[in-house]
Protein backbone atom coordinates (compact mmCIF):
# COMPACT_ATOMS: atom_id res chain seq x y z
CA UNK A 1 0.00 0.00 0.00
CA UNK A 2 2.99 2.56 0.99
CA UNK A 3 4.56 1.78 -2.80
CA UNK A 4 0.80 1.98 -4.51
CA UNK A 5 0.17 5.31 -2.59
CA UNK A 6 3.43 7.05 -3.43
CA UNK A 7 3.03 5.96 -7.10
CA UNK A 8 -0.33 6.31 -7.60
CA UNK A 9 -0.57 9.86 -6.55
CA UNK A 10 2.66 10.92 -7.52
CA UNK A 11 1.65 12.92 -11.04
CA UNK A 12 -1.39 14.84 -8.86
CA UNK A 13 0.99 15.07 -6.22
CA UNK A 14 3.22 17.48 -8.67
CA UNK A 15 0.57 19.02 -9.92
CA UNK A 16 -0.69 19.97 -6.33
CA UNK A 17 3.19 21.24 -5.56
CA UNK A 18 3.08 22.85 -8.55
CA UNK A 19 0.15 24.86 -7.55
CA UNK A 20 1.42 26.08 -4.29
CA UNK A 21 0.85 23.47 -1.80
CA UNK A 22 3.76 22.18 0.45
CA UNK A 23 5.23 19.25 0.03
CA UNK A 24 5.00 18.25 3.87
CA UNK A 25 1.86 19.22 3.95
CA UNK A 26 1.26 16.43 0.90
CA UNK A 27 3.43 14.02 2.41
CA UNK A 28 1.97 14.30 5.71
CA UNK A 29 -1.75 13.36 4.68
CA UNK A 30 -0.36 10.16 2.08
CA UNK A 31 1.16 8.89 5.45
CA UNK A 32 -1.78 9.77 7.57
CA UNK A 33 -4.06 7.52 4.88
CA UNK A 34 -1.17 5.14 4.84
CA UNK A 35 -1.07 5.10 8.79
CA UNK A 36 -5.07 4.67 8.80
CA UNK A 37 -4.93 1.70 6.20
CA UNK A 38 -1.94 -0.08 8.27
CA UNK A 39 -4.40 -0.10 11.04
CA UNK A 40 -7.36 -1.58 8.71
CA UNK A 41 -4.80 -4.60 7.74
CA UNK A 42 -3.59 -5.43 11.24
CA UNK A 43 -6.86 -5.45 12.83
CA UNK A 44 -7.64 -7.57 10.37
CA UNK A 45 -4.38 -9.72 11.00
CA UNK A 46 -4.99 -9.43 14.63
CA UNK A 47 -8.82 -11.26 14.42
CA UNK A 48 -7.41 -13.96 12.31
CA UNK A 49 -4.46 -14.56 14.83
CA UNK A 50 -6.81 -14.42 17.85
CA UNK A 51 -9.29 -17.24 16.11
CA UNK A 52 -6.18 -19.25 16.62
CA UNK A 53 -4.21 -17.93 19.64
CA UNK A 54 -5.58 -15.69 22.50
CA UNK A 55 -2.63 -13.19 23.37
CA UNK A 56 -1.37 -12.55 26.72
CA UNK A 57 -1.67 -8.58 26.00
CA UNK A 58 -4.27 -7.92 23.13
CA UNK A 59 -3.78 -4.04 22.91
CA UNK A 60 -0.44 -4.54 22.78
CA UNK A 61 0.05 -6.92 20.45
CA UNK A 62 -1.96 -5.21 18.15
CA UNK A 63 -0.22 -2.03 18.48
CA UNK A 64 3.05 -4.53 17.61
CA UNK A 65 0.93 -5.56 14.56
CA UNK A 66 0.58 -1.87 13.81
CA UNK A 67 4.16 -1.03 14.56
CA UNK A 68 5.10 -3.71 11.97
CA UNK A 69 2.87 -2.82 9.35
CA UNK A 70 4.28 1.29 9.04
CA UNK A 71 7.66 0.07 9.54
CA UNK A 72 6.62 -1.81 6.21
CA UNK A 73 4.18 0.45 4.64
CA UNK A 74 7.03 3.36 5.13
CA UNK A 75 9.37 1.59 3.35
CA UNK A 76 7.01 0.50 0.60
CA UNK A 77 6.59 4.59 0.67
CA UNK A 78 10.69 4.92 0.42
CA UNK A 79 10.77 2.52 -2.73
CA UNK A 80 8.00 3.68 -4.36
CA UNK A 81 9.78 7.56 -4.13
CA UNK A 82 12.88 5.66 -5.28
CA UNK A 83 11.04 3.39 -7.99
CA UNK A 84 8.53 4.76 -9.51
CA UNK A 85 7.24 1.51 -11.02
CA UNK A 86 4.84 -0.63 -9.64
CA UNK A 87 5.89 -3.59 -11.05
CA UNK A 88 8.65 -3.91 -10.51
CA UNK A 89 8.69 -2.16 -6.72
CA UNK A 90 6.13 -4.60 -5.74
CA UNK A 91 8.88 -6.94 -6.37
CA UNK A 92 11.13 -5.79 -4.45
CA UNK A 93 8.72 -4.84 -1.58
CA UNK A 94 7.38 -8.66 -1.63
CA UNK A 95 11.06 -10.32 -2.03
CA UNK A 96 12.36 -8.39 0.62
CA UNK A 97 9.36 -9.01 3.05
CA UNK A 98 9.74 -12.38 2.68
CA UNK A 99 13.35 -12.60 2.85
CA UNK A 100 12.62 -10.64 6.05
CA UNK A 101 9.98 -12.76 7.17
CA UNK A 102 11.93 -15.96 6.78
CA UNK A 103 14.76 -14.55 8.34
CA UNK A 104 13.66 -12.20 11.47
CA UNK A 105 11.04 -15.66 11.52
CA UNK A 106 12.54 -17.59 14.60
CA UNK A 107 12.23 -20.69 12.46
CA UNK A 108 14.09 -23.92 12.41
CA UNK A 109 14.29 -23.60 9.04
CA UNK A 110 15.96 -20.24 9.58
CA UNK A 111 18.09 -20.95 12.94
CA UNK A 112 21.70 -20.18 12.00
CA UNK A 113 21.12 -16.51 11.13
CA UNK A 114 23.90 -14.35 11.12
CA UNK A 115 23.36 -11.18 14.32
CA UNK A 116 23.09 -8.57 11.23
CA UNK A 117 19.40 -10.04 10.75
CA UNK A 118 18.62 -8.32 14.33
CA UNK A 119 18.98 -5.06 12.25
CA UNK A 120 16.33 -6.31 9.38
CA UNK A 121 12.88 -4.38 9.66
CA UNK A 122 10.79 -7.25 11.03
CA UNK A 123 13.22 -8.44 13.68
CA UNK A 124 12.02 -6.23 16.43
CA UNK A 125 8.88 -5.80 15.62
CA UNK A 126 8.46 -9.79 15.45
CA UNK A 127 10.12 -10.11 19.22
CA UNK A 128 7.71 -7.13 20.83
CA UNK A 129 4.46 -9.29 19.08
CA UNK A 130 5.80 -12.57 20.22
CA UNK A 131 6.73 -11.00 24.20
CA UNK A 132 3.11 -9.67 24.16
CA UNK A 133 1.53 -12.66 22.74
CA UNK A 134 2.87 -15.22 25.20
CA UNK A 135 4.17 -13.32 28.00
CA UNK A 136 2.28 -10.25 27.97
CA UNK A 137 4.90 -7.84 28.77
CA UNK A 138 7.44 -5.99 26.17
CA UNK A 139 11.00 -5.22 26.13
CA UNK A 140 11.80 -1.43 26.41
CA UNK A 141 15.17 -1.76 24.22
CA UNK A 142 13.03 -3.50 21.20
CA UNK A 143 10.40 -0.67 21.37
CA UNK A 144 13.12 2.08 21.04
CA UNK A 145 14.51 0.14 18.46
CA UNK A 146 11.52 -0.27 16.59
CA UNK A 147 10.66 3.60 16.76
CA UNK A 148 14.01 4.30 15.94
CA UNK A 149 13.71 2.58 12.58
CA UNK A 150 10.26 4.07 11.62
CA UNK A 151 11.82 7.86 12.63
CA UNK A 152 14.79 6.73 10.67
CA UNK A 153 12.41 5.65 7.63
CA UNK A 154 10.25 8.88 7.60
CA UNK A 155 13.25 11.10 7.65
CA UNK A 156 14.60 9.42 4.13
CA UNK A 157 10.87 9.35 3.34
CA UNK A 158 10.19 12.63 3.51
CA UNK A 159 13.81 13.57 1.76
CA UNK A 160 13.29 11.58 -0.70
CA UNK A 161 9.75 12.71 -1.43
CA UNK A 162 10.90 16.28 -1.80
CA UNK A 163 13.13 16.00 -4.39
CA UNK A 164 10.67 13.94 -6.39
CA UNK A 165 8.45 17.06 -6.14
CA UNK A 166 10.73 19.48 -6.45
CA UNK A 167 9.27 21.56 -9.24
CA UNK A 168 12.11 24.33 -10.68
CA UNK A 169 14.91 24.13 -7.65
CA UNK A 170 13.23 23.95 -4.72
CA UNK A 171 10.26 23.47 -2.54
CA UNK A 172 7.30 25.68 -3.90
CA UNK A 173 6.38 26.65 -0.87
CA UNK B 1 15.18 -19.21 -42.06
CA UNK B 2 11.15 -20.08 -41.65
CA UNK B 3 8.86 -17.84 -39.78
CA UNK B 4 8.41 -20.33 -36.67
CA UNK B 5 11.85 -20.05 -36.22
CA UNK B 6 12.09 -16.45 -36.72
CA UNK B 7 8.99 -15.90 -34.32
CA UNK B 8 10.72 -18.17 -31.66
CA UNK B 9 14.73 -15.95 -31.99
CA UNK B 10 12.17 -12.95 -31.98
CA UNK B 11 10.51 -14.24 -28.85
CA UNK B 12 13.71 -14.91 -27.00
CA UNK B 13 15.68 -11.77 -27.70
CA UNK B 14 12.52 -10.38 -26.56
CA UNK B 15 12.17 -12.26 -22.78
CA UNK B 16 16.47 -11.48 -22.84
CA UNK B 17 15.98 -7.76 -22.80
CA UNK B 18 12.91 -8.46 -20.20
CA UNK B 19 15.43 -7.34 -16.64
CA UNK B 20 12.94 -8.33 -14.24
CA UNK B 21 12.89 -11.87 -15.64
CA UNK B 22 16.88 -11.57 -16.13
CA UNK B 23 17.51 -10.36 -12.07
CA UNK B 24 14.90 -12.79 -10.92
CA UNK B 25 17.14 -15.77 -12.71
CA UNK B 26 20.04 -14.15 -11.08
CA UNK B 27 19.20 -13.48 -7.83
CA UNK B 28 16.46 -15.53 -7.09
CA UNK B 29 18.22 -19.46 -6.90
CA UNK B 30 21.08 -18.20 -4.81
CA UNK B 31 18.76 -16.21 -2.21
CA UNK B 32 16.56 -19.40 -2.10
CA UNK B 33 17.72 -22.09 -2.75
CA UNK B 34 21.29 -21.45 -1.01
CA UNK B 35 20.27 -19.73 1.34
CA UNK B 36 17.91 -22.38 2.94
CA UNK B 37 20.72 -24.84 2.95
CA UNK B 38 22.67 -22.14 4.65
CA UNK B 39 20.58 -21.52 7.61
CA UNK B 40 18.26 -24.46 8.50
CA UNK B 41 18.42 -26.01 11.24
CA UNK B 42 21.22 -29.18 10.73
CA UNK B 43 18.49 -31.44 12.76
CA UNK B 44 16.93 -35.30 11.78
CA UNK B 45 13.14 -34.68 10.84
CA UNK B 46 10.90 -37.43 9.66
CA UNK B 47 9.63 -37.23 6.07
CA UNK B 48 6.93 -39.40 4.74
CA UNK B 49 7.77 -41.12 1.70
CA UNK B 50 7.67 -44.37 -0.49
CA UNK B 51 9.95 -47.04 0.29
CA UNK B 52 9.25 -50.29 -1.67
CA UNK B 53 5.92 -49.53 -2.58
CA UNK B 54 4.99 -48.69 0.94
CA UNK B 55 4.64 -44.74 2.55
CA UNK B 56 6.85 -45.00 4.93
CA UNK B 57 8.14 -42.34 7.37
CA UNK B 58 12.26 -41.66 7.36
CA UNK B 59 14.71 -39.50 8.81
CA UNK B 60 16.52 -36.76 6.57
CA UNK B 61 18.01 -33.63 7.55
CA UNK B 62 15.97 -30.86 8.03
CA UNK B 63 18.73 -28.56 5.42
CA UNK B 64 18.44 -31.53 2.72
CA UNK B 65 14.49 -31.53 2.94
CA UNK B 66 13.90 -27.84 2.86
CA UNK B 67 16.22 -27.25 -0.22
CA UNK B 68 14.73 -30.01 -1.99
CA UNK B 69 11.78 -28.36 -1.55
CA UNK B 70 12.84 -24.16 -2.11
CA UNK B 71 14.35 -26.13 -5.39
CA UNK B 72 11.67 -26.18 -7.48
CA UNK B 73 9.81 -23.34 -5.46
CA UNK B 74 11.86 -21.11 -7.43
CA UNK B 75 11.52 -22.60 -10.43
CA UNK B 76 8.32 -22.85 -10.59
CA UNK B 77 8.02 -19.52 -9.37
CA UNK B 78 10.56 -17.70 -12.26
CA UNK B 79 8.60 -20.10 -14.68
CA UNK B 80 5.41 -19.44 -14.06
CA UNK B 81 6.26 -15.36 -14.13
CA UNK B 82 8.19 -16.08 -17.82
CA UNK B 83 4.69 -17.78 -18.97
CA UNK B 84 2.98 -15.05 -17.16
CA UNK B 85 4.95 -11.93 -19.16
CA UNK B 86 4.64 -13.94 -22.71
CA UNK B 87 0.78 -14.37 -22.62
CA UNK B 88 0.55 -10.51 -22.12
CA UNK B 89 2.71 -9.81 -24.58
CA UNK B 90 1.49 -12.43 -26.85
CA UNK B 91 -2.12 -10.65 -26.19
CA UNK B 92 -0.60 -7.34 -27.63
CA UNK B 93 0.87 -8.64 -30.93
CA UNK B 94 0.28 -11.87 -31.66
CA UNK B 95 -3.01 -11.26 -33.08
CA UNK B 96 -1.04 -9.07 -35.74
CA UNK B 97 1.76 -11.86 -36.94
CA UNK B 98 -2.00 -13.74 -37.83
CA UNK B 99 -2.70 -10.47 -39.91
CA UNK B 100 1.21 -10.70 -41.42
CA UNK B 101 0.12 -14.57 -42.38
CA UNK B 102 1.19 -16.29 -39.87
CA UNK B 103 -0.33 -19.49 -39.54
CA UNK B 104 -2.06 -20.38 -35.79
CA UNK B 105 0.13 -23.69 -35.13
CA UNK B 106 3.50 -21.51 -36.14
CA UNK B 107 2.96 -18.95 -33.63
CA UNK B 108 2.09 -21.42 -30.77
CA UNK B 109 5.40 -23.10 -31.40
CA UNK B 110 7.13 -20.38 -31.42
CA UNK B 111 5.43 -18.87 -28.52
CA UNK B 112 5.39 -22.33 -26.63
CA UNK B 113 8.90 -22.73 -27.64
CA UNK B 114 10.24 -19.76 -26.24
CA UNK B 115 8.55 -20.88 -22.95
CA UNK B 116 9.78 -24.64 -23.17
CA UNK B 117 13.76 -22.57 -23.58
CA UNK B 118 13.25 -20.26 -20.49
CA UNK B 119 12.03 -23.42 -18.47
CA UNK B 120 15.22 -25.34 -19.07
CA UNK B 121 17.29 -22.40 -18.19
CA UNK B 122 15.58 -21.67 -15.46
CA UNK B 123 15.71 -25.52 -14.44
CA UNK B 124 19.09 -26.14 -14.87
CA UNK B 125 20.40 -22.77 -13.23
CA UNK B 126 17.98 -23.48 -10.07
CA UNK B 127 19.37 -27.36 -10.17
CA UNK B 128 23.19 -25.85 -10.59
CA UNK B 129 22.96 -24.13 -7.50
CA UNK B 130 21.10 -27.07 -5.45
CA UNK B 131 24.11 -28.83 -6.69
CA UNK B 132 26.22 -26.87 -4.90
CA UNK B 133 25.18 -27.87 -1.48
CA UNK B 134 23.60 -31.44 -2.16
CA UNK B 135 23.25 -33.80 -4.06
CA UNK B 136 19.90 -35.90 -4.99
CA UNK B 137 20.16 -39.96 -4.63
CA UNK B 138 18.56 -40.10 -8.58
CA UNK B 139 20.18 -36.95 -10.13
CA UNK B 140 18.05 -37.32 -13.86
CA UNK B 141 14.30 -38.15 -12.17
CA UNK B 142 14.85 -35.46 -9.59
CA UNK B 143 15.24 -33.23 -13.13
CA UNK B 144 12.58 -34.93 -15.10
CA UNK B 145 10.56 -33.83 -12.08
CA UNK B 146 11.71 -30.17 -11.90
CA UNK B 147 11.36 -29.99 -15.44
CA UNK B 148 7.55 -30.86 -15.86
CA UNK B 149 6.91 -29.17 -12.49
CA UNK B 150 8.25 -25.60 -14.01
CA UNK B 151 6.85 -26.49 -17.34
CA UNK B 152 3.31 -26.52 -15.91
CA UNK B 153 4.00 -23.20 -13.48
CA UNK B 154 5.40 -22.01 -17.28
CA UNK B 155 1.93 -22.75 -18.64
CA UNK B 156 -0.07 -21.75 -15.49
CA UNK B 157 1.55 -18.28 -15.89
CA UNK B 158 0.25 -18.25 -19.34
CA UNK B 159 -2.67 -18.94 -17.73
CA UNK B 160 -3.11 -16.36 -15.11
CA UNK B 161 -1.53 -13.90 -17.97
CA UNK B 162 -4.67 -14.31 -20.21
CA UNK B 163 -7.15 -13.49 -17.25
CA UNK B 164 -5.00 -10.64 -15.29
CA UNK B 165 -2.62 -7.98 -15.85
CA UNK B 166 1.13 -7.93 -15.07
CA UNK B 167 0.34 -6.74 -11.56
CA UNK B 168 -2.05 -8.78 -10.62
CA UNK B 169 -0.92 -11.59 -12.35
CA UNK B 170 2.37 -11.54 -10.59
CA UNK B 171 0.77 -11.56 -7.17
CA UNK B 172 -0.53 -14.56 -8.02
CA UNK B 173 1.99 -16.27 -9.49
CA UNK B 174 4.04 -15.08 -6.26
CA UNK B 175 1.71 -16.78 -4.06
CA UNK B 176 0.37 -20.13 -5.96
CA UNK B 177 3.96 -21.75 -5.79
CA UNK B 178 5.03 -20.45 -2.41
CA UNK B 179 1.27 -21.70 -1.24
CA UNK B 180 1.58 -25.25 -3.70
CA UNK B 181 5.19 -26.63 -2.68
CA UNK B 182 5.98 -24.22 -0.05
CA UNK B 183 3.19 -25.02 2.09
CA UNK B 184 0.45 -27.97 0.62
CA UNK B 185 3.27 -30.31 -0.36
CA UNK B 186 6.14 -29.86 1.76
CA UNK B 187 6.80 -32.92 3.86
CA UNK B 188 8.05 -30.09 6.59
CA UNK B 189 4.64 -29.34 7.02
CA UNK B 190 2.19 -31.87 5.59
CA UNK B 191 3.56 -34.65 7.86
CA UNK B 192 -0.01 -36.95 7.62
CA UNK B 193 -1.47 -38.21 4.88
CA UNK B 194 -2.70 -35.06 2.84
CA UNK B 195 -5.93 -33.78 2.07
CA UNK B 196 -7.50 -34.84 -1.52
CA UNK B 197 -7.80 -31.29 -2.39
CA UNK B 198 -4.09 -30.93 -1.90
CA UNK B 199 -3.32 -33.82 -4.18
CA UNK B 200 -5.50 -31.87 -6.96
CA UNK B 201 -2.44 -29.05 -6.87
CA UNK B 202 0.12 -29.00 -9.78
CA UNK B 203 2.83 -29.48 -7.39
CA UNK B 204 1.52 -32.94 -5.67
CA UNK B 205 2.75 -35.34 -8.34
CA UNK B 206 5.97 -33.97 -8.92
CA UNK B 207 7.25 -33.29 -5.18
CA UNK B 208 6.70 -36.65 -4.29
CA UNK B 209 8.99 -37.48 -6.94
CA UNK B 210 11.32 -35.26 -5.84
CA UNK B 211 11.39 -36.21 -2.31
CA UNK B 212 11.43 -39.81 -3.56
CA UNK B 213 14.42 -39.49 -5.76
CA UNK B 214 15.67 -36.93 -3.60
CA UNK B 215 16.26 -38.08 -0.67
CA UNK B 216 15.97 -41.91 -1.25
CA UNK B 217 18.34 -44.58 -2.08
CA UNK B 218 15.38 -46.30 -4.68
CA UNK B 219 12.98 -45.37 -6.99
CA UNK B 220 9.44 -45.72 -5.97
CA UNK B 221 7.30 -43.13 -7.82
CA UNK B 222 7.53 -43.67 -11.71
CA UNK B 223 3.64 -43.67 -11.58
CA UNK B 224 3.51 -40.51 -9.91
CA UNK B 225 6.07 -38.97 -12.65
CA UNK B 226 3.92 -40.27 -15.11
CA UNK B 227 0.71 -38.51 -13.43
CA UNK B 228 2.71 -35.41 -13.09
CA UNK B 229 3.42 -35.37 -17.44
CA UNK B 230 -0.30 -36.09 -17.32
CA UNK B 231 -1.32 -32.90 -15.18
CA UNK B 232 1.05 -31.09 -17.73
CA UNK B 233 -0.21 -32.29 -20.55
CA UNK B 234 -3.81 -31.66 -19.60
CA UNK B 235 -2.96 -27.67 -18.59
CA UNK B 236 -1.13 -27.46 -21.96
CA UNK B 237 -4.03 -28.44 -24.01
CA UNK B 238 -6.23 -26.06 -21.95
CA UNK B 239 -3.48 -22.98 -22.58
CA UNK B 240 -3.02 -23.47 -26.19
CA UNK B 241 -6.86 -23.22 -26.51
CA UNK B 242 -7.28 -20.04 -23.99
CA UNK B 243 -3.73 -18.57 -26.27
CA UNK B 244 -5.79 -19.86 -29.72
CA UNK B 245 -8.77 -18.27 -28.53
CA UNK B 246 -7.47 -14.85 -26.93
CA UNK B 247 -5.04 -14.21 -29.91
CA UNK B 248 -7.94 -15.03 -32.55
CA UNK B 249 -10.10 -12.08 -30.55
CA UNK B 250 -7.14 -9.38 -31.94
Amino acid sequence: MGLAQMISARAADRRLVQTGYPPRTLLATRLAALGGVTVVVAAVNYGVLWLTISPGAPVLTFVFLVLAGLVYAFLGALVGALLPRLFEGSLVVVFLAMMDAFLSGDSPLAADVPEFVEYFPLYHPKELLQEAMFQGTYTTGDLGFVAGYLLVLLVLVTAVFGVTMRTSGGWSA
Amino acid sequence: MSRTTTAFTIGIKEQARNYVLVALLVVLPVSFITLAFAVTQDVEMPVRTLVDGETVTVMRGMPEVHGVIMTPITSALIAGLAGLFLMREAKDTDGRLAVAGYRARQVITARFGVLAAITLIVTGVSVGVMLVDFQPEHLWWFVAAMLVVSVTYGLIGMLVGAVFDRLAGMWLMLILPMLDIGLFQDPLFIQSEPEWWMKLLPGYWPVRVMVDTGLTTDVDTTLSLVWATGYLLLVAVLTIGVYYRITQEK
